[in-house]
C-alpha cells in the first residue's frame, strides 16, 4: 500500500535580524546639552569621545561646512567603529552615510581614487522633488495563495483597491507579496504605492471602517477614502546621493543598456555635468544639497597616493564630512618607507581633528557585557559575568564578548536556562585568546613548518 | 502636429512605417503607421526623468505590451480590468474601455472644463477614467458636450469626441510631411531601429 503522501506544513518565517557586533547600538547616548549619559543607547564609557563626536554631529547637522575630516584613534576594540556607527544612527535616515574599510578601494577593476571619488559622492545626498506614478487606493480585499508544495512554485496574489470613484484588482509580483506581508496590510487600510520602486506606505486606516469591532491601537489613524483615479501623478521628497544620479546618467542609454552591468568607472564630464545640473536646481530653489558622512575603517590600509588625493578632494566645497579611524601607532606609510603617526601623512593629518579613544575600565567592560547578553537574549548569572569581565580585562573585549555565544551554547548543552560561571570556563578553555595562543606558538615554534633549519645554522653564501 | 519642434527620421520595416521624433529635452515620440492603409497604429512617447533617467513609454495610441512576471514585477493591473485604448478615426477621437460589461445606463460621461479632460464615471463606482487630450492640449483648443458621443455594446464603451477642423488640417499636413519625409527602408529583423 503506497503511504499518504502529504505535505509539509508551510511555516510563515518573517526575517530574523542577524546581530552583529555594533547592532546594539542605537545613537551616541547623548542627552541635550550634549553631555554623555553614562550608559545610554548602546553606549558605555568613551565619554570625551562621545562628547567629540557629538560636536561633530551639530557640525553635520548645521550641514555648513564642507570638507573636514576627523580622525578615530584607539587601541582595537575601543569602540571606534562603535561610534561611527553612533553617529550614522542619530543622524537618522535622510542624511547618507557611506561606510566603507579602506581595504575595498583596492580593486582591479576601478582605480583607487575613482573608487575613494564614488565614496564620496555617496557621502552627498540631494534632496529634490520628483514627479512619480503613485497608485493610491483602500485595500477592499487581499489574497495571496501559497502553492501546495514549499520551494518550486511562486506565490501569487491579487489585491482589490478603491477610490470613492473605482475599483481595481492588481496582480502582485513576489516582491511586493513580501512586502505587503511585511507592512501587515489588511482590508480597510488605505496604502500609497510607488509604481516604479514598490514601495508602499500605509497612510492609515479607511473611515468606512472606524466601527468595526476590531482590537485597534490607540495610534490607529483613520483616513478617508481616496478620491478621483487609482493611479496618479505625484511628487514626492525624496533624498537621491550624487553617485546614484551619476550612474542613472552613465548607463549607456538605448539598445546598449542591455549589455551594460556594472557601471564600472563614470566619466569626469558626466560628474561636471551632474554638479552643473544639480547646482541650476540648488539656484532655482527645486534641490537642497544633504551634507552626509564618509566613514572610513582602517584608514591606515590606504596608500599615499590615496592620502594625497584626500587632501585634494577635501577642498571641494561638495565633499562630506569624512570620518577615518585607525588601531595603528606610529608606522610606516603604506606605499612609502616613511614613518608616521597612524600611518597617515603628516600633512593630511593636520587637516584631522583628532578624538582619542581609550581603553575601557572594568566597571565599563561589565556594562557592555551587560548589554551584549541583552543584545544576544543570553541569561548570564552575576558571577560568570563577573568571570567574563576579568577575562575581558586580561584579554581582549572582543574574545571575551565572543564568550559570550559559545558559553551559551555550552550552558544549552547541558539544558541550564541561565549560563553560569562553569559554562564560561569550560568555554574559556576550549577557545583560546591570543596572548595564549602566542604563549603556545613561542614553546612550540620548532615544530611547525620551514623550522627545520634554524637561522643561526645559515651560513651566508660566499660570494 | 505632437512632433513639432522635433527631429524625425523614418523607416520601413516590415509592414509599417515608424517615424521616430527625438526633440531638444531629450524626449522621445515613437508613431507606427500601417503601409497599406496609413492608419496609426502606435504612438508612444516618453521623457528623461528629472534626474535624467530613462522614462517609460506611454501610450497615446495602441496598446501597451504587457510585461509581468510573477518574481521580478512588483505590481500590475489585472487582465480581468478594463483596458482603455485610443484608436482614432479619420474624423473622431476615439477611445475604447474594454471589459466593461455593466450596461449601458451605467455610464456617465461628461467634459470637466476646468482641466479640458473627458470624465468616465460609472453610477455602481467600478471605473472612472479622466481623459486627456494632448491634441487639444496643445491647440489650447476645448473640448466640447456637442461634439462627444458614445455608446455601448459587446462590453465595450465606445467614446468619440469629433476632432476640430484645426486638428483635421495639421493631421494632413502632418500626413504630405510623411509622404516626403526620407524613408529608409529595413528588411528583415531590425532589431535597433531607434539608434
Amino acid at each position: 500500500m503506497a503511504g499518504v503522501k502529504t505535505t509539509p506544513e508551510i511555516k510563515e518565517i518573517t526575517k530574523i535580524e542577524r546581530i552583529g557586533a555594533h547592532s546594539h547600538i542605537r545613537g551616541l547616548g547623548l542627552d541635550d546639552t550634549l553631555e554623555a549619559r553614562a550608559v545610554s543607547q548602546g553606549m558605555v564609557g568613551q565619554k570625551e569621545a562621545r562628547r567629540a563626536a557629538g560636536v561633530i554631529l551639530k557640525m553635520i547637522q548645521a550641514g555648513q561646512i564642507a570638507g573636514r575630516a576627523i580622525l578615530l584613534a584607539g587601541q582595537p576594540g575601543t569602540g571606534k567603529t562603535a561610534i561611527a556607527m553612533g553617529m550614522a544612527k542619530a543622524l537618522g535616515e535622510e542624511t547618507p552615510f557611506a561606510m566603507m574599510a579602506a581595504s575595498e578601494l583596492f580593486s582591479l577593476e576601478m582605480s583607487k581614487t575613482e573608487a575613494l571619488t564614488q565614496a564620496f559622492r555617496k557621502a552627498i545626498g540631494v534632496r529634490i522633488k520628483e514627479e512619480t506614478e503613485i497608485i493610491e487606493g483602500e485595500v477592499v480585499e487581499i489574497e495571496i495563495d501559497r502553492p501546495a508544495t514549499t520551494g518550486s512554485a511562486a506565490k501569487t496574489g491579487k489585491v482589490t483597491l478603491k477610490t470613492t470613484e473605482m475599483e481595481t484588482i492588481y496582480d502582485l509580483g513576489q516582491k511586493m507579496i513580501e512586502s505587503l506581508q511585511k507592512e501587515k496590510v489588511q482590508a480597510g487600510d488605505v496604502i500609497a504605492i510607488d509604481k516604479a520602486s514598490g514601495r508602499i506606505s500605509k497612510l492609515g486606516r479607511s473611515f468606512a471602517r472606524s466601527r468595526d469591532y476590531d482590537a485597534m491601537g490607540p495610534a490607529t489613524k483613520f483616513v478617508q477614502c481616496p478620491e478621483g483615479e487609482l493611479q496618479k501623478r505625484k511628487e514626492v521628497v525624496h533624498v537621491v546621493t550624487l553617485h546614484e544620479i551619476d550612474v542613472i546618467n552613465s548607463r549607456s542609454q538605448g539598445f546598449l543598456a542591455l549589455f551594460a552591468g556594472d557601471t564600472g568607472e563614470i566619466r569626469s564630464e558626466v560628474r561636471e555635468q551632474i554638479d552643473g545640473k544639480v547646482a541650476e536646481w540648488r539656484e532655482e530653489g527645486k534641490a537642497d544639497i544633504v551634507p552626509g558622512v564618509l566613514f572610513i575603517d582602517e584608514v591606515h590600509m590606504l596608500d599615499i597616493e590615496c592620502f594625497s588625493f584626500l587632501n585634494r578632494a577635501l577642498e571641494n566645497d561638495l565633499a562630506p564630512i569624512v570620518v577615518v579611524a585607525t588601531n595603528r601607532g606610529i608606522t610606516k606609510i603604506r606605499g612609502t618607507n616613511y614613518k608616521s603617526p597612524h600611518g597617515i601623512p603628516i600633512d593630511l593629518l593636520d587637516r584631522l581633528l583628532i578624538i582619542q579613544t581609550k581603553p575601557y575600565s572594568e566597571e565599563e567592560l561589565r556594562l557592555i557585557i551587560d548589554i551584549r547578553c541583552e543584545e544576544e537574549d543570553v541569561e548570564m548569572s552575576d558571577d560568570a559575568k563577573e568571570l567574563l569581565t576579568k577575562i575581558g580585562t586580561e584579554t581582549s573585549l572582543r574574545y571575551a564578548m565572543q564568550l559570550i555565544t559559545s558559553s551559551y551554547l555550552i550552558a544549552k548543552r547541558r539544558k541550564a536556562a541561565e549560563v553560569d560561571i562553569e559554562d564560561v570556563s569550560k568555554s574559556y578553555s576550549l577557545f583560546v585568546d591570543v596572548k595564549r595562543s602566542t604563549q603556545f606558538l613561542i614553546e612550540y615554534q620548532d615544530q611547525y613548518m620551514f623550522n627545520e633549519i634554524k637561522a643561526s645554522e645559515v651560513q651566508p653564501m660566499e660570494s | 502636429m505632437l512632433r513639432q519642434g522635433g527631429k524625425s527620421t523614418s523607416f520601413v520595416s516590415g509592414t509599417k512605417k515608424s517615424v521616430h521624433t527625438t526633440f531638444k529635452d531629450g524626449s522621445e515620440l515613437v508613431e507606427e503607421y500601417d503601409l497599406k492603409t496609413d492608419e496609426l497604429l502606435v504612438r508612444k512617447k516618453r521623457s528623461k526623468t528629472k534626474l535624467g533617467g530613462e522614462g517609460k513609454w506611454e501610450y497615446l495610441v495602441g496598446d501597451a505590451p504587457v510585461h509581468f512576471n510573477a518574481e521580478g514585477s512588483t505590481i500590475m493591473e489585472s487582465s480581468s480590468n478594463p483596458i482603455f485604448s485610443r484608436k482614432d478615426t479619420d474624423r473622431h477621437f476615439q477611445w475604447r474601455i474594454r471589459n466593461l460589461p455593466y450596461p449601458s445606463e451605467n455610464y456617465e460621461i461628461s467634459i470637466d472644463h476646468s482641466d479640458n479632460k473627458i470624465v468616465v464615471r460609472t453610477k455602481n463606482k467600478k471605473y472612472y477614467k479622466r481623459i486627456e487630450v494632448p491634441e487639444m492640449k496643445m491647440l489650447d483648443a476645448s473640448l466640447s458636450e456637442g461634439a462627444l458621443s458614445w455608446h455601448h455594446a459587446n462590453n465595450t464603451l465606445v467614446v468619440s469626441h469629433q476632432k476640430p477642423r484645426e486638428v483635421l488640417e495639421l493631421e494632413l499636413k502632418d500626413k504630405t510631411e510623411r509622404k516626403t519625409m526620407e524613408t529608409r527602408k529595413d528588411d528583415g529583423d531590425v532589431q535597433c531601429n531607434q539608434q
